[in-house]
């Protein structure tokens, strides 16, 4: 407390106002006095007086109720604290106690005694105090909560470009292997005139020409902050749109792919684009399990399902599943890290990254259940609302 | 041709079997041609499983072997080999994206595992392999194979079957 501590006195008789008002002044307060709860209130407004000496029994507002205006207001301004001492008049005990359950610092009873006085102010000082040390150390301690996090943060964004770097060093690796293999064996084929190494050559440049083409693609979605521009729209379309693209390629993989949703859907706020976008990621995975487990055009019986259902709340979840070759813990526990890839030659390793980063970028989450040899079932949910994060 | 000297350009049209081990399909194509236009019989192999059932079939004079595979990966085929009487004649060529230094310790450890049982790898390329490194080091590889069975001349005369 500064030198000339506040505090305001109110009491509708003048005579305690002044008699009292010179007591307080003499242990050192600067002293402001109120004659009604009204005024007084204005004054705790205006001036924020650490202590409150209040007389119970006044006309109009009562110091019970001043006390109780008093208390809330601090509860919610949180930057203001103030102690609140009653006032009684002999065989007011009853109201004292309201008073003390009411958060009062203490009653002191006319007339009022020195000693009672400097117990009653001893103790709203110290109750002051009090608060305010544990309110500095909650504050340090949200302090130094924060202060960790960021530095967590930080690191973890190192580690993460660090892997990054490293996954890409590894994809490069085996993209120049393919390149000086296509090199050496176009170099064979017209050397020794041999039509195989000629054509095998040929394939491997251009697969891998392919595969730079779609890195760079991915990398550079994956680089641009999504700007999603979302509105309402039939959530079940993007759905529809996927599963009649990939018609084909599922044919062609041995696979029978089947959407289920419902007509009519409530309208959700989402950006149609991308998500389309996504579910293609996710079903073109689909197709890629079913054929690692062997199922093809000579083998049919592979299984893709795009399920779509509304959530309550006016949210979508979309689910993918198929009976493909599933993920084994390792895999599932890395699947979305950047790099990471289980399709050997065929994948990136960015797809679900990508994806994960849209459907968080629309406040949703994307879960996998998955046991390797039985299949996967992702499934994203996109929160009602029309709430996005950006 | 010539009699092929390690320290020379490495061509040694030995006509040894090279048995290339890798998952991806290109570069095992690409790793046999560089075998097969040297003159090296090669066979294929997809992963450590039939890389081991080919090369008990085969019985190949040196493995070219990449280390990740799905199904047994590279280091766990190189043990089976070397378990094996008869397979642990073969030379073993690692080619790997692997760093050499993370490759050695990931070997050394395994090594330590085994009680000290298992044997250093012949040779080592990094990823992506140039034609001149992979001939080099088979070359060297078979020619120390060659001399521990006693001379080139019966090498050169088994090789030939």
């Amino acid at each position: 407390m500064s030198a000339l501590p506040r505090i305001l006195l109110v009491d509708d008789e003048e005579g305690i106002r002044k008699v009292l008002g010179l007591s307080l002044a003499d242990r050192g307060f600067k002293v402001h006095t109120a004659e009604n709860a009204e005024k007084a209130l204005a004054l705790f407004r205006e001036l924020k007086p650490p202590i409150v000496l209040t007389d119970i029994k006044m006309p109009g507002m009562d110091g019970l109720e001043l006390l109780r205006t008093i208390k809330a207001e601090i509860r919610s301004s949180g930057d203001h604290d103030a102690e609140v001492i009653l006032i009684t008049g002999h065989g007011d005990i009853g109201l004292a106690i309201q008073g003390i359950k009411l958060d009062a610092t203490d009653f002191v009873t006319k007339p009022i005694s020195d000693d009672a006085l400097d117990i009653a102010l001893a103790r709203a000082k110290e109750r002051l105090d009090m608060r305010r040390a544990i309110r500095e150390h909650t504050q340090g301690l949200e302090r130094l909560v924060e202060q960790k996090t960021r530095e967590l943060l930080a690191a973890e964004r190192l580690a993460a470009v660090g892997q990054t770097v490293a996954g890409l060093s590894h994809a490069i690796k085996n993209l120049a292997s393919g390149l000086e293999g296509s090199i050496f064996l176009l170099g064979k084929g017209l050397e020794l005139d041999r039509r195989t190494y000629l054509e095998q050559g040929w394939e491997m440049l251009k697969a891998n020409v392919e595969k730079i083409k779609n890195l760079s693609l991915e990398m550079l979605r994956f680089a641009k902050p999504e700007d999603l521009k979302p509105a309402p729209c039939d959530p079940a379309l993007p759905a529809r749109e996927v599963t009649e693209l990939l018609q084909l390629k599922a044919k062609a993989a041995g696979v029978e792919l089947s959407l289920a949703a419902p007509e009519n859907m409530a309208p959700v706020v989402l950006d149609a684009e991308v998500l389309h976008r996504c579910l293609m990621n996710l079903v073109g995975n689909a197709l890629d399990a079913c054929q690692a487990a062997g199922f093809g055009p000579e083998t049919p019986g592979g299984r893709a399902r795009l399920t779509v259902e509304p959530q309550p709340g006016g949210g979508v979840r979309y689910s993918v599943s198929d009976n493909g070759c599933g993920l084994t813990e390792e895999a599932k526990s890395r699947l979305f890290t950047a790099f990471f890839s289980t399709k050997g030659e065929g994948g990136s390793g960015l797809g679900l990254m990508t994806t994960k980063k849209i459907v968080e970028a629309h406040g949703g989450s994307i879960a996998v259940a998955s046991a390797n040899g039985t299949g996967t079932t992702f499934s994203i949910v996109i929160p009602g609302r029309g709430e996005l994060s950006r | 041709m010539k009699a092929g000297a390690g320290h020379d350009t490495g061509h040694t049209p030995g006509r040894g079997r090279v048995l290339v081990v890798d998952d991806e399909m290109h570069l095992r194509l690409y790793i046999a041609a560089v075998f097969e236009t040297a003159g090296y019989e090669t066979a294929m192999a997809r992963d450590g499983d039939e890389g081991f059932r080919k090369a008990s079939e085969w019985k190949p004079d040196l493995v070219s072997l990449d280390l990740m595979m799905p199904n047994q990966g590279g280091i766990r085929l190189f043990q089976r080999l070397k378990a094996d009487e008869e397979l642990k004649r073969a030379g073993v060529l690692v080619v790997s994206a692997i760093g050499g230094e993370a490759f050695r310790h990931s070997l050394s450890l395994v090594r330590t595992g085994s009680g000290g049982l298992l044997p250093d790898v012949d040779g080592y390329v990094e990823k992506p392999p140039a034609p001149e490194a992979l001939l080099r080091e088979a070359a060297r590889i078979l020619e120390a194979r060659g001399a521990q069975a006693e001379g080139t001349l019966a090498q050169d005369v088994d090789a030939g079957l």
